[in-house]
């Protein structure tokens, strides 16, 4: 999709001969995907089939369960990655019947499939098999229909009856054990982060079992890109998933799918601009990350929170310039980006030096001397909320959360695009596990991205004036070939943001899937939290970082 | 210890300083970039009524209403469901319609944010800032239109 | 000279009422009619400080750390915001919940409200107010202090709510832990005055401790035991349930504790409460320990002095609240029993043995 040479889907060494050698007779077929080779299994060996793939061929990492209603048959794709490698992909795809589309579940190979299964129930309506707790995730419990499938009557009311909503406490309630009790923490609970429902079970003050409730925020994202052309009206949504300034990044997910999707090249400049943009949004989301996560430790009086907020101010200001609103920026096209640098360029450029070189380095310094220097933030944060390595690739935990694990994986350097390969930088990982190292890895990346932002003011300062070219020629209209398939992602503020298009011969998308990677985050929540304190339980959430317009989609 | 003193004495140190960031809106006009994507404002000389800005909103914003000579006869933009994405203003052939950035417009029930031809003419512009000049074509027939700035009180 | 200092005969403020209104005659019933006055008048300056530091120096306080601009809009500076907040929080629907525990649901309020402030009544002030001065005034303090423990764990049980529930347990849980050091710090104080009396305290205070030129740094027991009032400090952060000890509330964990079910004029009860009890706080601290209303000029300035001393306590707990995070409950129980009441063991033996050593 860029100038820079993008590497070739199978670049050092996936054996793809190898993997059909050892699974024989349960590959069924083969297809080709723009960013994976396909296998076709059967329906009742999906389990066998990524048990083989995960021990023997190294494939950890879950990336995404995508699951689509084709005209003769359901589908689920299972896109299989390695940490290791992100570039080695696999895409299994599971085909049903139209009947009865049921299919073995993976939830016992991977954590994630757990929720992606349930999702792909909730919306497309695929019975997994042997699947724990397969029961509706993003919608209420009480709907009827699958709203994705093409038979679901849009226009029918789903009347919620009164009894099935009577108490939902109810039945806690009722049952008197006298161990343990239910407390809701949320949907409207301080520490929530937006709209989410954490069923905690307590013991005294400590967490037996915590159960997120997702879907308060569900806005049909997937089904309105559905509707949308891929050269224009997509653009505008992205920035509504993330919403926390994430929207840079969240776009170029959308324009690098896309990109594969109808072969478009982008011009090196606009790369330059949109990985100054991308990675100004990152600060921008990592500030508010911060704050409102001192939020939970530090209670509401606290002045880092209001101190990063600041901070995130004055990115949005440059964000503004660049792109014409503050959050919800629709500056990236396909091909390219919206805008060059504002005229003045000069003023920009010196905005942007002056908030890198000079304001960054001195709240940074503020941010270390409040949170970790202070002995009491560490008491609260140093070993609590372990997620162990192991335990987040199995839940697909990425980003932040997973390189706070040791999980050296960043999208940015090890499946490049834009220009990150040019630029000198690092990839931020603590091994710590736990709440401080999550925090920390945020705080340093913020300092990363500083570092590529002015590397990429450098490099737009010097870019002869001729051949400023931010757009590439596409199209007016996108017509790609039917039953082309992508999943592609990018290293999103909160994780590995991905997402999958299926082209069905029309301007615009047949399935539209987004990966969220806060959405995988999340599942990992019981992990951090269960047995620690309820105090705990919430410094473990806002470590995560969850943003459920994200997280709900 | 030394870390939480080190702490306090931060918060100390920017209490002493008394320095703040925070605008005083409304009794200061906030600065807006000259991009920034405020209300729309329409101008009928120079609409020629290809209907692309119709086509392209995504959430179906806008809505034009021509004659069956293709002539206009309204253009109606729903600004409570807006986005401010920019596509109509992007893929207009003449500049017809372009955003301001004027943000200050209020309605009591949602069908007041439903905006004629009329009101979108008459959009006053943000502090005088014409959006125009900062996205380069020629103002021509914007000159003249709604020339006060907002009223704040 | 200890025995001239502890001669020196107070005189209360409502024997100065009897004699400014010649309620005399009346005999005791003069003299309760003159207790009133004199409580009422001092309760409804801690009512008015706390009309002040609530909506508003609150505000203002956190504003000025968070680099924020706070209450500016309605009056100068917008100090009119009081009235605004208080019309604002009287005129709210009061609901109570299903299944409440009525009476202890309502009085629970009051308790924490009325307990604070009977503490003030054995507090010198200076200037001349002071209510009453028992023999036994630090124990008198510090029993109605911990009166409000009672209270909020009847808000947390009554309310018939998980998070409430859980804010009371804490709050109870919290104030035991730190009363006992608080009560053990307090000790010392009394071994080195000889005297549980309010005003014996305060008197010996008074003296100078060493002459620097123009500059006399005062006998106050924050100066002769640093030590003592470091521990104090803390104990009462934890006892008026601030940062980092404000894990009762901890509104992002427990939503508001002990008071989430609480609206109208009960919350307001329940938030004048804590903030009389952060000014007792303060006025326990000035009294023990920063010499109560002593300071520079005139005796009759004594009353600003006392005053200045309480709001510096009360900027402490704001400044505190800017940049310390919150303990969890378990650390907050373990720091107080195993850390705090070792230490204030450890201060109250030394001071002991001082203080014999000294007199022997």
């Amino acid at each position: 999709m860029s100038t820079l040479e993008e590497p070739e889907v199978e670049p050092d060494g996936l054996d793809i001969d190898a993997v059909h050698e050892r699974l024989g007779d349960r590959v069924l077929d083969t297809e080709e995907h723009i960013n994976a080779p396909g296998i076709i299994i059967r329906a009742d060996e999906v389990e066998e089939t990524l048990t083989i793939l995960r021990d023997e061929f190294d494939f950890d990492y879950l990336a995404c369960v995508s699951a689509e209603e084709l005209p003769d048959r359901y589908e689920t794709i299972y896109h299989l990655k390695q940490f290791a490698d992100p570039t080695r992909e696999l895409s299994i795809v599971v085909p049903t019947d139209r009947d009865r589309p049921i299919s073995q579940s993976a939830a016992h190979v991977y954590e994630t499939a757990n929720w992606h299964e349930r999702e792909a129930y909730d919306l497309i309506g695929i019975e997994y098999d042997g699947h724990p707790n397969l029961k509706r995730i993003l919608l209420p419990d009480s709907w009827t229909g699958h709203p994705l499938t093409d038979d679901y009557n849009q226009d029918k009311p789903q009347v919620v009856s009164y009894k099935a909503h009577e108490n939902p406490l109810l039945e806690h309630t009722k049952e008197d054990d006298g161990e343990t009790m239910l407390i809701n923490i949320g949907p409207h609970h301080p520490a929530t982060h937006g709209v989410l429902h954490l069923k905690a079970t307590l013991d005294g003050e400590s967490v037996v079992d915590v159960e997120p409730d997702i879907g308060y925020l569900h806005r049909c994202e997937e089904q309105m890109c559905e509707q949308g052309t891929y050269r224009h009206q997509i653009m505008p949504y992205p920035d509504r998933w993330d919403y926390a300034s994430a929207g840079i990044i969240n776009e170029w997910a959308y324009a690098r799918a896309a990109e594969d999707l109808a072969d478009i090249e982008v011009p090196e400049y606009a790369q330059i601009l949109r990985t100054m943009g991308a990675e100004l949004c990152r600060m921008a989301a990592h500030f508010l990350a911060l704050g409102t996560f001192v939020l939970d430790v530090y209670g509401e009086f606290n002045a880092l929170s209001m101190y990063a907020i600041r901070d995130r101010e004055k990115v949005q200001k440059l964000l503004e310039d660049l792109t014409g609103q503050r959050i919800m920026f629709n500056y990236l096209r396909l091909g390219g980006v919206a805008w060059d640098i504002p005229e003045p360029r000069e003023q920009f450029f010196d905005d942007t030096r002056q908030f890198i070189n000079e304001d960054l380095p001195e709240s940074m310094d503020e941010v270390h001397d409040l949170l970790t220097d202070n002995e009491i933030f560490q008491l609260r944060c140093v070993d609590i909320g372990v997620l162990p390595p192991k335990q987040a690739k199995q839940y697909a935990a990425t980003g932040p959360v997973a390189r706070a694990s040791g999980i050296d994986m960043d999208l940015r350097r090890d499946d490049p695009y834009g220009y990150y390969p040019e630029l000198d930088w690092e990839v931020v990982t603590d091994d710590g596990c736990d709440i401080f190292s999550r925090v920390m890895v945020r705080v340093r990346e913020v300092e990363e991205s500083a570092k590529i932002v002015d590397q990429c003011i450098d490099l737009l300062e010097e870019w002869p004036e001729d051949e400023r070219e931010i757009q590439a020629n596409v199209p007016r209209t996108l017509k790609p070939d039917p039953d082309t398939r992508v999943y592609r992602a990018v290293e999103g503020a909160k994780g590995e943001l991905g997402i999958y298009i299926r082209a069905d011969g029309t301007d615009t998308p047949g399935r539209f899937k987004i990966r969220s990677p806060a959405y995988c985050n999340l599942s990992t929540l019981p992990v951090m939290a269960e047995g620690d304190f309820v105090a705990d339980l919430i410094a473990s959430l806002g470590s995560i970082d969850i943003i459920l317009g994200e997280v709900d989609r | 210890m030394i870390g939480v003193l080190k702490s306090m004495a931060v918060t100390m140190k920017h209490a002493l300083k008394g320095e703040t960031f925070t605008v005083e809106y409304p009794d200061v006009p906030p600065e807006v970039s000259p991009r920034f994507r405020g209300i729309h404002k329409f101008s009928q000389e120079r609409c020629i009524w290809c209907r692309q800005c119709e086509n392209v909103c995504p959430n179906d914003t806008i809505h034009i209403v021509t004659d069956d000579k293709r002539q206009g006869e309204q253009y109606n933009l729903h600004v409570g469901q807006c986005v401010y994405c920019r596509l109509c203003e992007e893929v207009c052939p003449v500049d017809a319609i372009i955003l301001t950035q004027n943000f200050e417009f209020t309605g009591e029930t949602k069908d007041d944010l439903v905006y004629n031809k009329e009101q979108l003419k008459s959009v006053p512009w943000y502090n005088e800032l014409d959006p125009l000049a900062a996205r380069e074509p020629d103002r021509g027939s914007w000159v003249g239109e709604g020339e006060d700035a907002v009223d704040y009180q | 000279m200890l025995q001239a200092v502890l001669q020196t005969d107070t005189v209360l403020l409502p024997e100065r009422l009897v004699d400014l209104l010649r309620l005399g005659e009346f005999g005791v019933v003069g003299e309760f009619i003159a207790g009133l006055i004199a409580a009422f008048l001092v309760a409804n300056i801690m009512l008015i400080m706390t009309a002040i530091a609530g909506p508003w120096a609150k505000r203002k306080i956190r504003a000025r750390f968070t680099d924020a601009i706070a209450v500016n809009r309605v009056g100068p500076a917008g100090l009119l915001i009081i009235i605004a907040d208080a019309v604002r929080l009287m005129s709210k629907e009061i609901i109570v919940p299903e299944g409440v525990d009525r009476p202890a649901w309502e009085l629970a309020p009051i308790v924490v409200a009325l307990s604070a402030l009977l503490g003030f009544a054995v507090i010198p002030m200076g200037s001349g107010i002071h209510v009453a001065d028992p023999e036994v005034g630090v124990v008198f303090v510090f029993a109605v202090a911990s009166l409000a423990s009672i209270g909020l764990v009847m808000g947390g049980y009554a309310s018939n709510n998980k998070f409430s529930m859980l804010g009371g347990l804490r709050a109870v849980a919290q104030n035991i832990a730190y009363e006992i050091p608080l009560v053990l710090v307090a000790a010392s104080v009394v071994i080195f005055a000889g005297s549980l009396q309010m005003s014996e305290i305060v008197a010996a205070q008074q003296d100078t401790l060493i002459s620097l030129g123009v500059v006399d740094i005062p006998m106050w027991f924050a100066i002769i035991n640093p030590f003592a009032f470091v521990l104090f400090l803390a104990a009462n952060m934890a006892e008026i349930g601030r940062n980092p000890f404000d894990t009762p509330e901890a509104p992002n964990e427990i939503v508001a504790g002990y008071q989430t079910e609480y609206s109208g004029i009960y919350f307001v009860l329940f938030y004048l409460g804590e903030f009389i009890h952060i000014f007792l706080g303060g006025a326990i601290i000035a009294t023990l320990f920063l010499g109560g209303p002593a300071g520079p000029g005139p005796e009759s300035l004594g009353f600003v002095w006392f005053l200045v001393k309480i709001w510096a306590v009360f900027l402490l707990t704001q400044w505190m609240r800017s940049a310390v995070p919150r303990v969890r409950i378990d650390q907050l129980i373990e720091i107080g029993w195993k850390g705090l009441l070792v230490l204030s063991f450890l201060n109250l033996i030394l001071t002991a043995l001082i203080v014999g050593v000294i007199t022997v």
